[in-house]
């Protein structure tokens, strides 16, 4: 710590931070550009200038660069000297000279940095008068607009594109007046990161395309705390609504998780909420024959009531993309021994499996954040970037971690990216990946691994066994495999702080073993080496967390039992389970209510169909990949009949006449009805505020105070104003009405912070108002807080379950499932655009293996595995290992096959019919 | 004393002159006042000669409405069927009148001069829900050069997100 002077005032700061972190961590605000939080200083925009003194009796200064000033002691600056002030208006004058004055039709008016910055400089009137200089744009894809001519060369987009998010398609061109930022061609952006150019970029050339299909200003948008569902890694988002419509969704910052980022599959996978394909209303039929009709849901309950009475035994399949509070509810409407994951079996038993690992090493578990810290890495079967996006980002960023040594060397501090860059050049810290085929991250690696999950999870035990010798060691393992696991283990035990990426895309229980016991060996010889596993789905882990029982159970239970009706939350189970099995299993049960929000095969099963609410109309908690409780809050009211799962389930059971223990009417006591069954749920009671907190005796706003068209929305509707929705279940409102927070003075905890704004600073920069200090923790701790809690337990024995090695059959393949960014995953192949990137089905083969079966270029295979058989064209892939097949799994042509399996692979017979696959 | 009864008839005279006058009453709704150039009336949504509408949806009068009274929603014009020779047009504009104070503030906030005040002071209504202007109700007929809305246009004429205008002269 160093004393430094701000305009005579004594300020206690970290020595050696650039002033402009200090300035906006210490609330004075000082505009800049080329500075971002998340990626540091270059000193290229000139916006940040303030004057330095040489000591007490200097008073004429010299104007510096704020960012690119470290902090020494005495150091004297002055933020409001006169020429500093004015040298700061004219280079926003300078900037302002070719940006035009489109404000009232970009799409970024309203939370724009660039109109935040000209309005705290003062610059009000420019004198250039001359024609503007002005580009082509380019199309980028279904996701980002580009308008260039918005441009002030800030360079921000580059440095996030190129540098940080890895991608090779964009640059800089052209220079002088005329630079330009764009790809080579027009098309699509390739990297599943270009949706952060939205918030990177300080105005409005790259902007939000599917916000802008139902566009509307940034002060109309209703907005709420809000988590991801499309993937495990639970990053924070804000989605913003209006007018019954999902508009957007923005990163809310969350220090542990996702930080200032978002991959794009989340940030675009909304659309699914304003689908065509929404259930809106109760349908019930009399038969499983007959054609559904709509009822009230009033109606669509007495049904169920008559269904679950006369039964003896009703089911409930919960769902891994629900809430923990509906499957909770459903569980306990059907009692814990009725309650079945409905996950597919192999990952019920997977992330039941990851829990236990877990529990074995709470402390090592790794946060999002400590994966992008981390000094080497190992990653064992995922292909993170179609997995678990912002895993690859972090990961991108960990490899920069090691080489820092040789920045800090010749005292460069982080912070100066340019410098530091220039110092590593190419070097990269350690990152090793063991996958099935290449993935997008592979230019990052230091070695890359490609073989079946049995011989990545020897690979793993192989390290283990390297690092500490009483780790199990597999058996024959190839000499390039022994020679990479010496050379992973020596970089692993070299670093500080080493993590190990894994998880359950690749559906073998051995990787996660590995990686277990190669974390466990690295602790015992005293690294504090990091467990970080990625799971199949958003709330996959708090399903499991409720100790429910698995899909095949739930099937011989209703073979056997005489089970009279079966309750299935928000599932399609058509993506679970195969389908001759499920149609076994619809037919054994006379009555199957569906809770669901999109319209599905499982839902075409319902005789009774509830329409239930998606994340976006809901209140909940879901778990994500490191057992961190995340609440979600409700953006808007839905229209029709559309409610909560867990307000459907609790009206059942209320209709039923179920003894409600506690107070489980309310949001809050179903939270408090959960810990008191399951205790070690107790966090996820605390870690947001029960509704009735209060601020000032008001609750929070939903809408931002400069809302408009209140007096007149709902006119097509009533002219009387109708009294906005009253929210029983947590301290936010939807009204214009409540708190006001005035950051840094006042504001509301982290977990309730609808959206960042603070006066001057509209655009997603305002941030550095609600942290304690610039890219830290949020004022108050950040949202969400974890279930598997430290202190470890005793060191857990090493795993020995080591497969046998890898052995290809003759006449077959092992097909292994490949993922797709856009397209494995449920809901947010919903979004049009995300659809359109989603690649054609096929089987992957190498090259040597389609020789062997006498296949080539456009053949499309007859894939038989167990009892079904699917028609795939052929990719051959140099990158696919021998005897292995890829299939990417999850598209929404492709019926459920549970991989890995083996497969037996022909060319499909030419006279053959083209039925629909499966 | 006579000055007091002097002062009494020079009332009275101006009464009595008063009487010859013409009455200032007029016989509405007849007879109607002129208002003065800058009286702020019921609004108007402008259209250019061509027949496009001059407003862009871009909904800065609905956020400088004090009353909240203004609704925008916008849509994006395509050359098939475009409406405003911006990027986006209103697709739908609606303004309580109930709620309206008649500041003017939207018309300041127009970027486009596509909102005007006009000098239409009749805004009574039977009930409630006639008090909600939609946007056909507030836009102006096209004039004699120019065709309704939505047109088919030429690609590549209107490409500004923003229509080319001349400065405001007043």
């Amino acid at each position: 710590m160093v004393t430094i002077y701000i305009d005579g005032k004594p300020y206690q700061v970290d020595a050696g931070q650039n002033l402009l972190h200090i300035c906006l961590s210490m609330g004075i605000n000082l505009p800049y550009f080329c500075w971002h939080p998340a990626m540091g200083s270059v000193g290229a925009c000139r916006q940040c200038a303030v004057k330095q003194f040489r000591d007490e009796n200097d008073t004429r200064g010299r104007l510096v660069m704020a960012c690119m000033t470290p902090a020494v002691e005495g150091l004297r600056i002055s933020v409001q000297d006169p020429q500093a002030v004015e040298f700061r208006a004219s280079i926003i004058e300078w900037l302002m000279e070719n940006h035009p004055h489109d404000c009232p039709v970009c799409d970024e008016g309203g939370e724009c940095h660039l109109q935040d910055m000209t309005v705290m400089t003062g610059h009000t009137y420019r004198h250039y008068r001359w024609k503007k200089r002005t580009f082509r744009n380019q199309n980028l894809g279904p996701f980002i607009n580009h308008e260039m001519n918005r441009c002030i060369q800030c360079y921000r987009c580059v440095r996030f594109y190129r540098g940080f998010a890895g991608g090779r398609d964009f640059d800089a061109f052209s220079n002088h007046n005329t630079v330009y930022f764009g790809r080579k061609t027009d098309g699509v952006l390739e990297s599943e990161f270009s949706g952060n150019l939205v918030e990177v970029c300080p105005t409005g050339v790259f902007t939000d395309k599917t916000f802008r299909k139902h566009y509307t200003r940034k002060w109309d948008l209703q907005t709420a705390p809000s988590v991801c569902v499309n993937c495990s890694l639970g990053c924070n988002t804000t989605p913003g609504e209006r007018y019954g419509q999902l508009r957007r969704i923005r990163n809310r910052y969350n220090f542990n998780v996702n930080g200032y980022f978002l991959c794009d599959r989340g940030r675009y996978g909304y659309e699914f909420v304003n689908s065509d394909r929404r259930i809106r209303q109760a349908r019930l039929r009399r038969n499983r024959e007959a054609a559904f009709e709509s009822v009230a849901p009033d109606e669509g309950l007495q049904r169920i009531k008559e269904i679950v009475k006369k039964s003896g035994r009703t089911i409930g399949i919960g769902s891994p993309r629900a809430s923990l509070e509906s499957n909770f509810a459903l569980r306990t409407l059907v009692g814990p021994e009725h309650f079945f994951s409905g996950a597919t079996v192999k990952d019920h038993e997977l992330v039941t499996e990851a829990i236990k690992i877990l529990r074995d090493i709470p402390s090592s578990m790794a946060s999002l954040h400590e994966v992008e810290t981390s000094d080497a890495a190992l990653v064992l079967g995922e292909d993170v970037n179609n997995v678990a996006p912002m895993a690859a980002y972090a990961l991108r960023q960990s490899v920069r971690c090691k080489p820092q040594a040789i920045s800090q060397k010749l005292k460069i501090s982080d912070w100066d990216d340019t410098a530091a860059r220039e110092a590593v050049q190419d070097q990269k810290g350690p990152l090793y990946l063991a996958t099935i085929a290449d993935t997008r991250l592979d230019d990052m690696a230091t070695r890359t691994f490609h073989a079946s999950p049995q011989e990545i999870a020897r690979l793993g035990f192989a390290v283990a066994h390297q690092i500490s010798p009483t780790a199990p060691q597999p058996e024959n393992l190839d000499s390039a495999a022994l020679e990479l696991s010496k050379m992973i283990a020596q970089d692993l035990k070299d670093a500080e702080s080493p993590v190990v990426v894994s998880g359950c895309s690749l559906e073998e229980k051995s990787i996660l073993y590995a990686a277990a016991n190669v974390v466990q060996a690295l602790r015992s010889i005293g690294k504090p080496a990091r467990l970080f596993l990625t799971l199949p789905e958003s709330n996959s882990l708090g399903l499991e967390l409720l100790e429910p029982g698995s899909l095949n159970q739930a099937f011989a239970i209703a073979r056997e039992d005489n089970v009279e009706a079966a309750i299935i939350l928000e599932n399609d189970l058509y993506r679970r389970s195969n389908p001759a099995l499920l149609e076994a299993f619809f037919k054994s049960i006379p009555s199957v209510i569906v809770l669901d929000s999109l319209d599905n095969p499982t839902a075409q099963k319902a005789d009774v169909l509830l329409p239930a609410a998606t994340f976006a109309e809901s209140d909940g908690t879901l778990v994500n990949n490191e057992s961190r409780a995340q609440r979600y809050f409700q953006v808007f009211v839905p229209q029709d009949d559309i409610k909560e799962s867990w307000v459907w389930l609790r009206a059942i059971g209320d209709a039923l006449g179920q003894e409600e223990p506690g107070a489980r009417k309310t949001f809050d006591g179903l939270i408090a009805d959960m810990v008191k069954e399951l205790p070690f749920l107790a966090p996820v009671q605390e870690i947001s505020p029960a509704s009735g907190f209060r601020i000032a005796g008001a609750k929070i706003p939903r809408q931002p105070h400069r809302y408009s068209g209140r007096t007149s929305m709902h006119a097509n509707v009533s002219v009387h104003e109708p009294q906005p929705p009253q929210d029983p279940d947590s301290p936010l409102s939807f009204s214009m009405e409540g708190f006001l927070a005035e950051p840094p003075i006042e504001q509301p905890p982290a977990s309730l912070i609808p959206e960042f704004w603070a006066p001057g600073w509209n655009s997603i920069q305002s941030l550095n108002k609600f942290q304690e200090e610039v890219s830290g923790p949020l004022i108050g701790g950040d949202p969400g807080k974890r279930i598997i809690l430290p202190p470890d337990p005793e060191q857990a024995a090493y795993f020995d379950e080591i497969p046998e090695p890898f052995a290809s059959r003759a006449g077959e393949l092992l097909l292994a499932p490949l993922y797709a960014i856009y397209g494995s995953e449920e809901l947010s192949i919903h979004t049009p655009g995300e659809a359109q990137l989603t690649p054609p089905l096929r089987l992957e083969i190498n090259p040597r293996d389609a020789q062997q079966f006498n296949l080539t270029g456009e053949t499309v295979l007859q894939v038989s595995v167990d009892s079904q058989v699917f028609e795939l064209p052929l990719h051959i892939s140099a990158s696919i290992p021998e005897g292995t097949a890829g299939m990417i799994c999850g598209l929404p042509e492709m019926p459920y096959v549970a991989l890995p399996a083996w497969g037996k692979v022909t060319p499909k017979p030419v006279n053959s019919s083209t039925e629909n696959p499966g | 004393m006579i000055r007091e009864i002097l002062a009494a008839f020079t009332g009275l005279s101006t009464t009595l002159t008063s009487m010859l006058d013409k009455p200032v009453t007029i016989q509405y709704p007849e007879e109607k006042r002129p208002v003065r150039p800058r009286f702020r009336g019921r609004h108007i949504l402008h259209r250019y000669e061509n027949g496009l509408e001059k407003c862009i949806g871009c909904a800065l009068c609905a956020a400088a409405c004090p009353a909240d009274a203004i609704f925008v929603e916008a849509a994006e014009n395509t050359d098939a069927e475009r409406y405003s020779p911006g990027e986006r047009y209103a697709s739908t504009y609606q303004i309580n009148l109930l709620r309206c104070i008649y500041c003017g503030y939207c018309e300041d906030a127009c970027p486009t001069e596509a909102i005007t005040l006009g000098l239409s002071y009749e805004v009574s209504f039977a009930g409630r829900d006639k008090a909600v202007y939609t946007k056909d109700m507030l836009l102006e007929p096209a004039g004699p050069q120019g065709k309704s809305t939505p047109q088919q246009t030429p690609a590549g004429v209107y490409t500004r997100s923003v229509p080319v205008m001349e400065n405001p002269a007043d």
